[in-house]
C-alpha cells in the first residue's frame, strides 16, 4: 500500500494553497492570464537583469571626464569608438574569443569520453570513482585551483622538480597563453562532462548493440550512432564552456601573469582600476554582444531542436 | 549692590584680560577643537589594505585610538579601488557611505576629491607639525591628507647581480634576464624611470611620452611578468624573478621573510608616491567629528612612528627613527630634501587625467 505523502506530495499541497490564496484574492480567477501570471516569477528574473542591462547600456553611453570625475549629461558613442580604435581591445576580444573556442575544443574532447565511461561502465567502483573525481573540483574554488596549478607548475614547482630529477633545467610553465588555457580546460572539464552525462544516458545500449550487429565497428559506431544522438549534450555543453570561457576572469589573471588579459580582466580595470565606469560598461555590452551572437549562431547553425527545447531545426 | 563694590577697575582689568586671553586662544585653535566634543559613535570603519599593512595600522593608530576614546575600529579590507564606487554611489544617492575614513593611495583619493566626495581636512590641528608631504599636490586644501610616501624602488636578488647593484633599468635588458623581471600590470612605477631610461625629458610628461613607450618596447622583449603587490612578494619567494619595479614596503616583505633581497633607487630615478586617509561626506556631524580626531591621531608622532615602523615607509612628520632593516641614508627612505633629487614626484591630477592612457599603452605594448 501507497503512503500517503507519496500519492499526494508536498508540492501539491503547496501548490493547492497558492491556489487557495489566489482565489481568495480573485475570485473570478485569472481565466486565460493564468498561465502569463505563472510566467511572473521568472519575468521577475530576467526583469531585474534587464534593467541591470539598461543601467549598464546607460552608462556606456556616457563618457568620463577626468577633471570632476563625473559623466556626461548627454550619451554620445564615444566609448564604444574608443573600444574598436584601441588595439588594446582588440587584441583583448580576439584572445578572449579564440581562447574560448579552443577550450570548448578541447574540453568537449576530454569530456565527452568521460562521460561516456562513466555512463556506460558496469563497474559501479568506476563509476563512483569518477562521479567524486568531477563532483570533488566543484568544492574547490576556481582562485584556489588556479593558486594550485601555481604549485604545481611553477619554477620550483612539482613538475620541475620531477622534470629537475632526470636533468632538465627548470622551464617557465606558467604566465603564458597555454597556461590560462590549460587552466580554464581544468575548470571546464566537470562543466562539460555534466551536461554530456545526461544526453549520453538517453542513448539505449541497445542502438549501439544494433549497429555492432549490423557490422559496424566502434568507430562507426561513435561516429555514425553516438556523436549524432549526444548532440543536444554536445551543443549544450558547449555552448555553457564557451560562455564561461569567453567570460573568465581568474584564470587569466593568476595563471596569466598579467600579460593575458581577457575581456573580463579588461572590464574590472576599466570599473575598478581608471574608474571609468562608462567605457567599463561599454566593454560589457561588447561582451555581451559577442556572447549572444555566438549563442545566436550556434542556434542558427544547430536549431534549438538540437537542445531538445521542442522544435526542429529551423 | 554696586558696581563698584563688585567690581573694581583691578578686577575688570583682570576679567578683560582672561576673557581676552581665552578668546585669543579659542580663535587660534582649530575648529575641530574648539566645538564642543558630541557624541562618540560606538565604532568608526576604517577601510585598510590587508596582512601586515592593517596590523601596522591597528598597532599605531586605532589600538591607541579605541584606548584614548572608547571608540571601536573596525578595518573594512575591501579594496580601495572597489571600496571607491560604492562610496561614490552612496555619496551621489545621499546614503550614509560604507566606510568613515578611506585609507586610499593619493592618486585613487585624488579622483575622489575632484568629484568632490571629501570631507575638507584642514582644520586638523596637527597638520601644522607635519612636513609639505602631508599636502596633496593638485587639489585645493585638504580633502587628503597624506600619512607616508614610499618610493617605487628597483628590488633586485644579490645573487644575480654579483657586480653589484643595477646602476640603471637598461642592465635589466641582458639576456640573463629573459623572463626574469618583473612589473607592476600596468606599469605603474615603470612610466617615469622609462620615460628618463628612453632619453626623454620629466617636463614632456604627459605630452609627450614616446621615449618612455619606446624603453618599455625594448623591455617587452625581455618577456617580463607582470603583477600585483601580493606577486611580487610570492615571485620572489618562488625564485621565479631576479629583479622587480616594486615599491619598497613589498621588497622589505620579502626580506623579512628571508628572501635575500636588496633595492636601489637607479639612475633614472624612481618614481615617489604617496598614501593618504580622507572621509567621504554623507556622515553625521558627530561622526565626522571622531573621524576628523582618528587622522588627527594619525598624524602624531607617536602614531607615526609605530605605523610607519610597520611599513617600512617614511612619514610626515619631523623626527621618526628608520625602521631597522630600512637602509638610511637612502633616497628609497627619504628623509631629507637631498634624497627627494632622484625621485620623481608628479602630481596627482596629472596622474589621474591620463593613467587610463598609459595603463592602456604599456598593456597593448606588452600584450601585444
Amino acid at each position: 500500500m501507497r503512503k500517503y505523502r507519496t500519492s499526494y506530495p508536498i508540492s501539491w499541497r503547496i501548490m493547492d494553497v497558492l491556489e487557495a490564496a489566489f482565489a481568495s484574492i480573485w475570485p473570478k480567477g485569472g481565466g486565460k492570464y493564468t498561465p502569463y501570471l505563472m510566467l511572473a516569477p521568472a519575468i521577475l528574473l530576467v526583469g531585474a537583469l534587464v534593467v541591470g542591462l539598461l543601467y549598464i547600456g546607460d552608462s556606456s553611453l556616457r563618457v568620463l571626464d577626468r577633471s570632476t570625475f563625473l559623466f556626461s549629461d548627454h550619451w554620445t558613442i564615444e566609448n564604444y569608438k574608443r573600444a574598436f580604435s584601441e588595439s588594446f581591445t582588440l587584441t583583448v576580444i580576439w584572445r578572449s574569443l579564440l581562447g574560448a573556442f579552443i577550450v570548448t575544443f578541447f574540453t568537449l574532447l576530454l569530456a565527452f569520453p568521460y562521460a561516456y565511461v562513466m555512463v556506460r561502465t558496469s563497474s559501479s567502483f568506476l563509476r563512483k570513482f569518477l562521479l567524486i573525481a568531477l563532483f570533488l573540483p566543484f568544492f574547490i574554488g576556481q582562485v584556489v585551483r588556479a593558486y594550485g596549478w601555481l604549485i604545481i607548475l611553477g619554477s620550483q614547482g612539482i613538475v620541475n622538480d620531477a622534470l629537475g630529477l632526470v636533468g632538465v633545467e627548470p622551464i617557465r610553465l606558467l604566465f603564458n597563453y597555454p597556461a590560462v588555457l590549460f587552466g580554464l580546460i581544468q575548470y571546464m572539464l566537470p562543466f562539460g562532462v555534466l551536461m554530456l552525462a545526461p544526453a549520453m544516458t538517453a542513448i539505449p545500449e541497445e542502438v549501439e548493440a544494433a549497429s555492432g550487429s549490423l557490422g559496424a565497428n566502434w568507430i562507426k559506431t561513435l561516429w555514425y550512432v553516438i556523436i549524432p544522438m549526444a548532440k543536444p549534450g554536445i551543443i549544450g555543453a558547449g555552448l555553457v564552456v564557451l560562455t564561461l570561457s569567453l567570460t573568465d576572469f581568474a584564470m587569466p589573471a593568476i595563471l596569466g601573469g598579467g600579460s593575458q588579459d581577457f575581456i573580463a580582466n579588461a572590464i574590472y580595470d576599466q570599473f575598478f582600476r581608471t574608474s571609468d565606469q562608462g567605457f567599463g560598461s561599454a566593454l560589457t555590452i561588447i561582451l555581451i554582444g559577442i556572447g549572444s551572437m555566438m549563442v545566436g549562431l550556434i542556434f542558427m547553425v544547430f536549431g534549438a531542436g538540437t537542445l531538445a527545447l521542442g522544435s526542429e531545426k529551423k | 549692590m554696586s558696581f563698584d563694590k563688585k567690581f573694581n577697575r583691578r578686577d575688570l582689568l583682570k576679567t578683560s584680560a582672561a576673557v581676552g586671553a581665552a578668546g585669543v586662544t579659542t580663535l587660534a585653535m582649530p575648529s575641530v577643537l574648539r566645538a564642543a566634543e558630541p557624541d562618540k559613535p560606538s565604532e568608526l570603519i576604517i577601510r585598510a589594505w590587508g596582512g601586515p599593512w592593517v596590523e601596522a595600522l591597528k598597532k599605531g593608530v586605532s589600538d591607541p585610538f579605541t584606548e584614548k576614546t572608547g571608540i571601536r575600529i573596525k578595518h573594512d579590507l575591501t579594496e580601495d579601488n572597489e571600496i571607491q564606487p560604492k562610496v561614490w554611489a552612496a555619496v551621489a544617492q545621499n546614503r550614509t557611505p560604507p566606510i568613515h575614513i578611506n585609507w586610499d593611495t593619493t592618486t585613487n583619493a585624488t579622483k575622489s576629491a575632484l568629484r568632490g566626495v571629501c570631507e575638507d581636512l584642514s582644520d586638523l590641528s596637527n597638520i601644522a607639525g607635519t612636513t609639505d608631504l602631508a599636502k596633496p599636490v593638485g587639489v585645493d586644501g585638504y580633502p587628503i591628507v597624506n600619512t607616508y610616501g614610499y618610493v617605487y624602488v628597483l628590488a633586485y636578488r644579490p645573487s644575480a647581480f654579483p657586480d653589484g647593484a643595477p646602476k640603471s633599468y637598461h642592465d635589466l635588458l641582458a639576456d640573463k634576464f629573459q623572463g626574469r623581471v618583473a612589473f607592476y600590470n600596468d606599469g605603474i612605477g615603470f612610466h617615469f624611470p622609462a620615460q628618463v631610461a628612453g632619453g626623454g625629458k620629466l617636463e614632456d610628461i604627459p605630452g609627450n611620452m614616446a621615449a618612455c613607450w619606446e624603453f618599455v618596447e625594448k623591455m617587452k622583449a625581455q618577456n617580463p611578468l607582470l603583477g600585483e603587490d601580493p606577486d611580487f612578494v610570492t615571485w620572489f619567494q618562488k625564485g621565479e624573478i631576479d629583479a622587480a619595479c616594486t615599491i619598497s614596503t613589498n621588497a622589505l616583505g620579502a626580506k623579512k621573510n628571508g628572501v635575500d633581497l636588496a633595492w636601489t633607487v637607479p639612475e633614472e630615478g624612481a618614481k615617489f608616491d604617496t598614501d593618504g586617509l580622507w572621509i567621504p561626506k554623507g556622515h553625521s556631524e558627530s561622526d565626522l567629528y571622531w573621524a576628523k580626531e582618528y587622522i588627527n591621531s594619525a598624524l602624531t608622532k607617536e602614531a607615526q612612528q609605530v605605523w610607519l615602523d610597520g611599513l617600512g615607509l617614511p612619514g610626515v612628520v619631523e623626527g621618526l627613527t628608520p625602521p631597522p632593516g630600512v637602509p638610511v641614508p637612502d633616497p628609497s627612505y627619504p628623509t631629507k630634501p637631498e634624497d627627494f633629487d632622484r625621485l620623481i614626484r608628479i602630481s596627482g591630477q596629472v596622474q589621474v587625467e591620463n593613467e587610463s592612457e598609459w595603463f592602456s599603452k604599456f598593456k597593448q605594448i606588452m600584450q601585444g
